[in-house]
């Protein structure tokens, strides 16, 4: 990025352990780097390499871990380990996920799906009350990706997470890709989903790859962040920052991860995506 | 009423994890698709889990072919799944659930390969600390000397094995030779395990220093460990083991333990 022409959008990665040395060794210019708390929640020579990628880089912390949605409430020796991480990274952000990983003592590894009642919200709002007052900050809470709904949900997903933001204050993080997984999935509509959430309350999207597998005879998609971001992902992209603004944006890859020169040319490309973007709306 | 999301969610971990998908069916929209979508969901969780295995045991991945592994870690994860969030710490039990698994049975070392790779892990993430030096005992008198309680770097495991694990699992690590004949009745080995300028590493030991350290890592007294130490070799220079473990860097702080109340 030269200056003179700034790009009008923020735009990181995430950062994953074989990319590490090759940040730390050729510092790429790039905005920010996501990581995942839960790789770093231990102590021990992960933690030291993140502290070198601190000097030169600002961090988003992304947790996978903390379970907002569990109906039994969060662990508090992880929220604490978190809270010892943030201190730790000093995070330009932190955020979750709408979803459950916990349930009867077991740890799942998967963001799984809530029923979208009253009852789970009240259950998630306390979570994250909990969460932020620990941490001492405001998190930014994901869209999952999804592969089925429940029966007895009376609250659409982006109004649940609009609501969740006015009792909590916390915000949203638009995960663009899950949208589109979750809408196509479930036959929702992207642009009424997208519209939906209140713009003021997006502090962060998220763009990546999904796949298209056929179970059973049903073509599904699968939020894989195996690839790069899809067509129709980068048309949703332009409709929400058209719609609300500038906001710090997220390429993430995790399975196949490619050389990191393919990762950074992602985030180039949602750089140029987003200044086109924001320059076509200036120009009305 | 519908189910309180502490039932939900209940029903929906034994149907991912057991399979018993009867109860949370009826719950999910479209029901004809029900059993499609949790599958993704259970692939997600075993495919995740099996690949943190995979991570942490990569020498068991090596000696059993990689669908024995999928099926082993399929086993290990419903009777043994997280607790915790920090997969790092995750796998603890998969050596001990190794030595009583039937189809195993046929490879009597490789739970003991296993615990290896369980304390090579565990001295990955162990906290950092600072090594103490000699001088700092100089203040402990010579009638407290028997009571004297090392602490001792908490990346320090001690593995006895009566199987040549080093050997195997040197052969089974990536890059490692696996063609290489490995005499199984060589005998055992007496491994201390440790993480050491950022690197993990491990070394054999004669059984009496074995003893010694192994005591004195459990928080035995100095007493205590060269009793053990002197019972497996009565020859044991308990001197010079004692100062090898500050040229080694293994103390990281002492106490005093009370006399033993009558």
């Amino acid at each position: 990025m030269t200056i003179g022409s700034p790009s009008p959008v923020s735009v990181g990665i995430g950062l994953r352990a074989p990319h590490i040395d090759e940040v730390i060794d050729s510092c790429p210019a790039i905005a920010w780097l996501e990581v995942h708390a839960e790789n770093y929640i231990s102590c021990g020579p992960a933690l030291r390499r993140l502290e070198r990628i601190r000097e030169n880089y600002a961090i988003s912390l992304h947790g996978v871990g903390l379970s907002l949605g569990t109906a039994e409430g969060l662990d508090s020796e992880h929220l604490r380990r978190l809270h010892a991480l943030v201190d730790l990274c000093a995070p330009m952000l932190v955020s979750e996920h709408l979803s459950w990983s916990m349930s009867g003592g077991v740890y799942l590894n998967d963001l799984l799906p809530l029923p979208y009642t009253e009852e789970a919200l009240a259950i998630v709002a306390r979570n994250i009350d909990i969460a932020q007052e620990a941490l001492g900050r405001q998190i930014l809470i994901e869209n999952p990706s999804r592969y089925l709904s429940f029966r007895h949900s009376s609250i659409a997903e982006p109004e649940f997470l609009a609501a969740l933001a006015r009792r909590t204050g916390c915000g949203s993080l638009c995960d663009v890709n899950n949208v589109y997984v979750t809408c196509t999935n479930l036959g929702l509509d992207t642009a009424h989903y997208l519209d939906a959430i209140p713009a003021e309350t997006i502090g962060e999207i998220h763009l990546a790859g999904h796949s298209r597998v056929l179970r059973d005879g049903v073509a599904m998609l699968i939020d894989d962040h195996a690839s790069r971001v899809a067509p129709p992902v980068w048309e949703l992209y332009r409709r929400v920052l058209a719609r609300i603004g500038a906001v710090p944006t997220l390429v993430e890859w995790d399975k196949a991860l490619p050389p990191l020169a393919v990762l950074l040319g992602e985030a180039r490309a949602a750089a140029l995506t987003a200044e086109q973007t924001i320059h076509a709306v200036a120009a009305g | 009423m519908p189910l309180p999301l502490d039932e939900v969610q209940a029903v929906m971990r034994r149907a991912l994890l057991d399979g018993e998908t009867g109860a949370l069916v009826p719950l999910i929209e479209g029901r004809e698709l029900a059993e499609t979508q949790l599958a993704i969901y259970r692939n997600n969780v075993f495919a995740s889990l099996t690949e943190v295995l995979r991570g942490t045991f990569p020498a068991i991945c090596r000696l059993v072919d990689d669908r024995f592994f999928a099926y082993a870690a399929h086993e290990f994860i419903r009777r043994h799944p997280p607790q915790r969030p920090c997969l790092a710490e995750y796998g603890a039990e998969f050596a001990d659930f190794l030595a009583g698994f039937p189809p195993c049975r046929e490879l009597p070392y490789i739970a003991d390969v296993a615990r290896l790779e369980w304390f090579l892990n565990a001295a990955v993430t162990a906290g950092d600390t600072a090594p103490l030096t000699p001088s700092a005992l100089a203040a402990i008198a010579p009638e407290e000397a028997p009571r004297v309680v090392l602490r001792f770097d908490p990346s320090l495991g001690f593995l006895a094995s009566p199987w040549p694990i080093d050997r195997i699992w040197e052969a089974n690590r990536p890059g490692g030779d696996d063609g290489a004949a490995i005499e199984l009745a060589a005998g055992g080995v007496h491994l201390e395990i440790r993480r050491r300028d950022g690197a993990v590493v491990f070394q054999s030991l004669d059984r009496a220093t074995f003893a010694f350290r192994q005591a004195l890592g459990e928080g035995e007294t100095l007493e205590t460990a060269s009793a053990r130490a002197l019972g497996v070799n009565a020859e044991f220079d308990l001197t010079g083991a004692f100062s090898d473990l500050f040229r080694e860097a293994v103390v990281t702080g002492f106490e005093i333990a009370e006399v033993p109340s009558l």
